[in-house]
């Protein structure tokens, strides 16, 4: 992996005194162990001028060493929040509640010294807004030495040997460390990006929707590295998005997010074979799905409604409103969730599901409860 | 309400188009500071839209799809002369319009209407749906303010928006999906016969995006409207589109039928953009054919075939000769030399290329050594 291009002037002042600082601080950063999150209760509520918004409710999942969790639902489901809320960069004034140990200690409510310790360390952020993350002003480089020399007492041409190497990881070539942001394509920023929060080889990855804005083509090039980067050096990662089939591709554990609740949860393959939650039914089918010929096609759907206003959240199951197999007992009554097997859901209904999966699958079905809406 | 599923009429091949572009090019002139130009260096030219033909007859939905940056917005919007063409010709029902101005430009953007992509930034939020839907029929000095409501009325029904409830309420008021709803409405009260549509659902949820589709499916058989449908989501072209257009670069690559194209692309760049999809089956990546780089600059395109920086099958011709928009005998057209090509015979002695002869293409877009 060591580069070989001669045209940075670091690595023409490179001098073996700085291989072996490097190879010092790559041993030193690779002996770091993937890293195990455990949610537990979490609740997160914004102060408004309306009130306290219950963005989170009582949210609970673990993320084993070594695996990534897919985090996914609509807009206003409070996915990113969660996020935010375990890297500590929550708006002032949110309340937090629950407990977020990460191997064992406790990073929620951190004071700003004990977060430093812990950002890109042991947690680091890979965000949805690659132009908006990188400073414009500095060049790419100085942006990811400026990282490492703040949790890594080493040279500054040390530090750039490693961010030439996390360069050469994510696909970009050395020489360009010395661009500045603005020269950069969307998808190569975001490569830079996925780099920086590579740097230190933190045991917990947060990608928060690495790929909404991209075009399918760079949305592949991107998973694919994500993808080789968690094979060869096994990080736990969760992955934050609206598309279920780039959960599909990269993530064993699955978390549906509905309306600040769990709705649904467990390993992927099971969740999107046989699916429990009315939610994530819909989910599933208003997915367009590319024609395979001689089949017919599969009928697209879509969910009527939108997500309830989580400043008054409605005392029944929050999804009642939109779900249409919706029953009195749902609108009144919370449901508790309910394990079958390794996968587990918030449904009244849960025994119901394969009847409900097959109804799902048909429009008719989401259309009825759309007239109304 | 139709279902999406259900396979759209046939259109007659030999049926008059709506809209025609004839070999359309539109390209943005850049601008030269103070030194270049007293050096006399001229400014780069971007070739964004580089020699297009397009027919979209009565009732039929075409799709357009590519990468970012290949020139599917500029077709679109210089389709609706919101961008004045270069060259080539643009004809509405046989009438070139291609340089029409005044009156005639007037007349003709009452017949296209464009729909944009971000249904936040695309309404005005300090005028009511009401107001936003009665600016077109203002502008064109159309009807009384009874008549004009009584349209705005009908165009909300149309889009399945109650106009009771919803006319005298403000954007900010309403969901992404009927925000979309809205400039749908706001398109179709001029009673247009052709629409673009640019990327009418890539802002919205997964959850309602059927929904807008399924609207555009149902108007374009009930009005008979004629539209053009760009986006960078393949998937949901295959749902409502009759025939599919791919774009690189500036230039359509291959084109044919909505499912000949999904199901058996041939054209190195679609087969690549079909693959790039994510699948829904977990752990069905294998096989994943990656296209590495970026599209090259339209300032700078590439000699020969356009896709010659990043195709695995490049060869010598390839990088010579840019191939034709051939017809192929499984029902598209596509522009590879692989399929053989007429202008191509005058090379004889040029390597060709073709299939399973992979070659090495780097990151950079520069090629490396063949290896075999």
């Amino acid at each position: 992996m060591t580069s070989t291009s001669l045209a940075t002037p670091e690595n023409r002042t490179a001098s073996p005194a700085t291989m072996q600082a490097l190879a010092t601080l790559n041993d030193r950063l690779a002996a770091k162990p993937a890293a195990h999150l455990r949610v537990e209760k979490l609740s997160i509520a914004y102060s408004t001028a309306r009130g306290p918004f219950h963005a989170v409710d009582d949210v609970s999942f673990e993320v084993k060493p070594g695996t990534n969790l897919g985090l996914v639902g609509e807009s206003g489901c409070g996915k990113s929040t969660v996020i935010k809320a375990l890297i500590g960069l929550q708006p002032e004034g949110t309340k937090v509640s629950g407990q977020a140990l990460l191997d064992g200690q406790e990073i929620l409510g951190l004071s700003e010294r004990a977060l430093q310790d812990v950002r890109w360390t042991k947690i680091s952020l890979i965000t949805q807004s690659a132009m908006n993350s990188l400073d414009p002003v500095y060049c790419i480089g100085d942006q990811i030495c400026e990282a490492i020399q703040a949790h890594e007492s080493v040279s500054r041409a040390t530090a750039w040997a490693r961010a030439e190497e996390m360069f050469a990881l994510v696909g970009l070539p050395a020489s360009r460390l010395h661009d500045f942001p603005h020269q950069f394509s969307g998808g190569m920023r975001q490569r830079t990006v996925i780099a920086m929060a590579l740097a230190l080889n933190a045991g917990m990855l947060l990608a928060d929707e690495p790929t909404t804005a991209l075009d399918p083509i760079m949305q592949s090039q991107i998973m694919s590295r994500i993808r080789g980067i968690h094979e060869h050096m096994r990080r736990s990662m969760i992955l934050v998005t609206h598309d279920i089939a780039v959960v599909a591709e990269t993530c064993e554990n699955t978390v549906v997010m509905y309306a600040g609740k769990v709705a649904e949860k467990g390993p992927t393959t099971d969740v999107l074979a046989r699916p429990l939650h009315p939610y994530t039914m819909g989910l599933q089918n208003a997915f367009p799905r590319l024609p395979v010929k001689g089949q017919p096609r599969q009928a697209l759907i879509s969910i009527p409604g939108i997500v309830p206003n989580l400043l008054r959240p409605p005392p029944g199951c929050r999804f009642a409103g939109r779900c249409p197999f919706a029953t009195e007992r749902c609108h009144i009554e919370a449901p508790a969730v309910t394990a079958v097997g390794a996968q587990s859901a918030a449904c009244h209904y849960i025994d119901r599901a394969p009847e409900f999966r097959e109804a799902a699958a048909r429009p008719e079905t989401w259309r009825k409860l759309g007239a109304g809406a | 309400m139709s279902d999406l599923h259900t396979s759209r009429p046939a259109i007659d091949p030999d049926a008059r188009p709506i809209v025609e572009a004839r070999d359309l090019k539109t390209h943005f002139q850049g601008r030269s500071g103070i030194f270049s130009a007293l050096a006399g260096v001229k400014p780069p030219t971007a070739k964004a839209l580089d020699g297009v033909d397009l027919r979209i007859r009565k009732s039929e939905i075409v799709g357009l799809v590519g990468e970012s940056g290949c020139g599917k917005s500029t077709l679109g919007m210089s389709l609706v002369r919101m961008y004045q063409p270069t060259d080539g010709r643009i004809l509405y029902l046989d009438d070139d319009i291609t340089r029409a101005e005044g009156r005639r430009l007037k007349d003709y953007r009452r017949q296209a209407q464009i729909i944009f992509q971000d249904p936040y930034s695309s309404l005005n939020p300090r005028l009511t749906i009401g107001q936003v839907i009665e600016e077109p029929l203002v502008i064109h000095d159309i009807g009384n303010a009874a008549e004009r409501r009584e349209r705005v009325v009908r165009a909300l029904d149309l889009v399945r928006i109650p106009a009771v409830d919803n006319i005298d309420r403000y954007p900010s008021d309403l969901s992404g999906g009927q925000r979309q709803r809205v400039a749908i409405a706001r398109a179709l009260v001029l009673e247009p016969t052709f629409i673009v549509a640019d990327e009418p659902v890539s802002m919205l949820d997964v959850s309602i995006q059927a929904s807008v589709l399924e609207l555009l499916d149902e108007l374009s058989r009930k009005l008979g409207l004629a539209i053009l449908y760009i986006s960078h989501d393949i998937a949901t072209v295959g749902y409502i589109c009759d025939h599919v257009a791919v774009m690189y670069l500036g230039r359509i690559v291959e084109e044919g039928k909505a499912e000949d194209i999904l199901s058996a692309p041939l054209h190195p760049y679609t087969q690549r953009l079909m693959a790039a999809i994510p699948r829904m089956d977990p752990g069905d990546t294998a096989g994943r054919a990656e296209i590495r780089g970026d599209v090259p600059s339209p300032m700078n395109v590439p000699q020969g075939c356009r896709f010659s920086s990043r195709c695995p099958y490049v060869a010598d011709l390839c990088r010579a000769v840019e191939p034709e928009l051939g017809q192929h005998p499984a029902g598209q057209r596509v522009r590879c030399h692989i399929y053989g090509s007429e202008g191509a015979k005058r090379f004889p002695d040029l390597q060709r290329p073709e299939w399973g002869r992979i070659t090495e293409v780097t990151d950079a877009g520069t090629l490396a050594q063949a290896s075999s």
